[in-house]
């Protein structure tokens, strides 16, 4: 589904991503973890082309982008890589000035031409799978953290992207509302989609992803299925990050 | 040695007598001032227009700091007559009356004519010209030879004069001016059709311009007096009698051929005085009136407030569409854009609007575009405040954080896309109410389209005042419109900013509320 090669990402002398590699099967979680500054974010950024990437590629389905493109050849895959990857910002990011319905409709309607009526009940089943129906008329500045950030995820998968990003997803949510939402990913994946979720919470991400990515500065330290990464990390790094993790939780 | 130093000194003094000369004249001047005033010398202060003001009195084009004019000798004449020193008080030809009341100087001098309104505030001295108006049109019009045929035409003159008066109760559209030379000026630009003159002005500005030409021949007779004050009996008396001395003596003959101002109308005039009989006849002149009546003067400032009202919706109209591409461009564009857009909104805010009009209306015809007077200012404004706008939007546009680029952008969106529907919707909910305001300073700051005499409602009150004398009354009517037009849009901008700000706050509390009972 999406395949990382070699990706190297670096601002000036400071070099943040130093060669990553990795591939996520279809249908599956991958959790990447990693302490802040080990470059979790801009890999992400990567991914949906908001940063250039400096070498390697980056494939979805059919779309390979890669380093040495020429500007407009790279412009273009830019555009068509971020029609195969939704993402779901740490801060989601709604448009206030749009209902909720709006908010989901707005790319199809006008990036995909797909008729308003179309949009409008792919939307309204979308707003019903994350249990918000009956909040599509009104405004994000009415909703809670958690509302929004289900509307967020009905946003990017309006898109029907072939793969799911998701930027910290429990930083603004209670423990309540962290099960839920590790139970809503999973109801996606089991109806075909694909993830990564990025996050420094062990607890959330052991129940939600298939595959877990550790990262420490800009490096995959640890990448296998997600119990082998849990109970017996081969990398030091990994085990320290585990421990302090532990204690936190 | 010696030789040589001998040379030096000749030399020096070869120069000094031209400066001697001077430096003498100054002195004695200084010394004939200092006796005057040792002597009680009493002095004269008279004011007129010198600005378009030839061949009455204007700045000598010679000799910058000096004014000239047969009415400067004129008045050199009378004051000398009476035992007086002259002094000139340049002032402005439609405040002159009011000038004259508070004081700013004792006669006015400026081809004044005799009406039955000014009657009312001031008095009138002894006549002392038979003036005629004289019809301009451009060379190339052959449509026009009498005032019979400017029914339909704008036709140009001085504002609150013998001439606007006469158009006025003919019915022709007339623009005033605040001075001939604007008016011909106008003439030759094709805003105006005709241009109406007392004739020493016509003869000094219009008649050497090879691209006008005289319609017809000289019409009515009318007389120039000097006003004064109404309480200063002793001094009519005075400048009377002085009149009536340099008229039995030939000064105001010598001084009138000498400005080729001298004709049949003047020796039919001064004939009776010269005989001694002491009398002209005075009742054989046309005397114009100015009829004020307040449902006329209503009237038209209501038609003024329209082009008011009509000249700040064309100008905000302007100033938005040129607004955004200028804040766009200091915002996102390339360096040369940018630099350009800095450029535009430095100088059209770093500089007077009134200046900026004046530009437009009499430079811009230097390189050939003419526009009228309302076109002129439509733009004028339109291009200043597009400069304002353009920072609010900027301001706006900067306010709307990234994260909303960056979601449009990851859904698929291109730059223009996600300008268009995310960006700029959100920018101008923020812009709306400084919008609103800038619109209620807009719409105050068309006053300044009476400079280039669009009439609007500042021109409006003006003219009105300045020829009724209600500067009071008439002042207030037209505050009150301007009030019952601006009020409300200052209402309509809070009203906004408040809806704005509830519906903010509104959503964070309700968000609360539903988590309370969730």
């Amino acid at each position: 589904m999406i395949r990382v090669t070699g990706l190297k990402k670096s601002f000036g002398d400071a070099h943040i991503l130093k060669g990553i590699d990795f591939e996520v099967p279809p249908q599956t979680v991958l959790g990447v973890m990693g302490a802040s500054g080990s470059g979790k974010s801009t890999l992400l950024r990567c991914l949906n082309g908001l940063e250039t990437i400096s070498a390697g590629a980056v494939e979805c389905d059919n779309v390979r982008l890669e380093a040495g493109l020429s500007q407009g050849d790279y412009r273009r895959r830019v555009k068509d890589l971020r029609l195969k990857v939704g993402t779901v910002f740490q801060h989601f990011y709604l448009f206030p000035h749009l209902s909720v319905l709006g908010n989901i409709i707005e790319a199809p309607v006008h990036v995909l031409r797909t008729p308003r009526k179309t949009a409008e009940s792919e939307a309204y089943e979308l707003l019903e799978s994350v249990g918000l129906k009956q909040a599509a008329r009104r405004y994000p500045g009415s909703l809670s953290g958690g509302e929004q950030q289900r509307v967020a995820i009905a946003r990017a998968l309006a898109m029907h992207p072939a793969l799911l990003l998701l930027d910290e997803p429990t930083s603004a949510l209670d423990p309540r509302r962290i099960n839920s939402l590790r139970t809503l990913l999973r109801t996606f994946v089991d109806r075909g989609h694909t993830m990564i979720v990025i996050s420094h919470s062990m607890g959330f991400l052991s129940g939600v992803a298939d595959n877990i990515l550790f990262m420490d500065g800009g490096e995959v330290v640890e990448f296998g299925p997600a119990d082998q990464v849990m109970k017996s990390p081969s990398d030091a790094r990994t085990k320290d990050f585990l421990l302090s993790a532990d204690d936190a939780d | 040695m010696f030789p040589l130093r001998l040379t030096l000194i000749w030399r020096h003094s070869a120069k000094l007598p031209q400066k001697g000369a001077k430096l003498s004249t100054g002195l004695f001047c200084a010394f004939l001032w200092l006796t005057g005033v040792a002597h009680g010398q009493q002095v004269l202060r008279w004011g007129a227009d010198p600005s378009g003001g030839a061949p009455y009195v204007f700045t000598d084009p010679a000799n910058p700091d000096q004014y000239i004019g047969y009415e400067k000798e004129m008045v050199d004449a009378l004051a000398q007559a009476m035992n007086r020193r002259a002094e000139f008080v340049p002032s402005d030809w439609e405040t002159l009356v009011s000038a004259l009341q508070r004081h700013s100087f004792d006669v006015i001098v400026n081809g004044l004519e005799p009406t039955g309104d000014r009657a009312q505030q001031i008095l009138f001295s002894k006549p002392y010209y038979i003036f005629q108006l004289q019809l301009t049109v451009r060379r190339d019009d052959n449509r026009i030879n009498s005032l019979d045929d400017c029914k339909n035409r704008t036709v140009g003159t001085l504002a609150n004069t013998a001439a606007s008066r006469i158009l006025q109760q003919q019915g022709i559209p007339l623009r005033g001016y605040a001075d001939p030379v604007a008016a011909y000026r106008d003439l030759e630009l094709r805003r105006i059709d005709a241009v109406v003159m007392d004739v020493p002005a016509e003869a000094f500005y219009a008649r050497p311009n090879p691209k006008l030409k005289q319609a017809g021949a000289p019409f009515t007779r009318g007389l120039y007096v000097i006003g004064l004050r109404k309480d200063d009996l002793a001094l009519k008396a005075e400048v009377d009698a002085a009149i009536d001395k340099i008229i039995f003596d030939g000064t105001l003959e010598t001084i009138l051929k000498k400005w080729g101002l001298w004709n049949d109308a003047q020796a039919e005039f001064q004939a009776p005085i010269r005989a001694g009989t002491q009398s002209a006849k005075v009742e054989e002149y046309t005397t114009t009136n100015a009829t004020f009546n307040w449902r006329e003067a209503l009237w038209r400032l209501t038609r003024a407030a329209a082009v008011t009202v009509l000249l700040a919706l064309g100008a905000m109209v302007i100033a938005i569409v040129l607004g955004l591409p200028l804040a766009v461009g200091q915002w996102k564009g390339p360096a040369w854009v940018r630099s350009f857009c800095t450029l535009y909104v430095e100088f059209f805010r770093g500089t007077p609007v009134l200046v900026q009009l004046l530009f437009l209306y009499f430079g811009l015809p230097v390189i050939g575009i003419a526009m009228p007077g309302w076109l002129t200012a439509l733009v004028g404004l339109g291009l200043n405040y597009a400069a304002y706008e353009s920072q609010v939007y900027r301001a706006s546009l900067e306010a709307i954080p990234n994260g909303q680029w960056e979601a449009a952008y990851s859904l698929g969106m291109g730059p223009m896309l996600a300008f268009r529907r995310i960006i700029m919707p959100q920018a101008f909910r923020i812009a709306l109410p400084p919008m609103t305001n800038d619109f209620v300073s807009l719409f105050k700051d068309t006053s300044v389209a009476f400079a280039i005499s669009v009439w609007e409602l500042a021109t409006a009150y003006r003219e009105l005042a300045n020829a009724s004398g209600q500067f009071l009354l008439l002042g207030v009517t037209v505050s009150a419109f301007y009030l019952a037009m601006s009020l409300p849009m200052a209402h309509l901008a809070r009203m906004l900013e408040r809806r704005l700000r509830d519906r903010a706050n509104e959503r964070v509390v309700e968000a609360d509320v539903r988590e309370a009972t969730a």
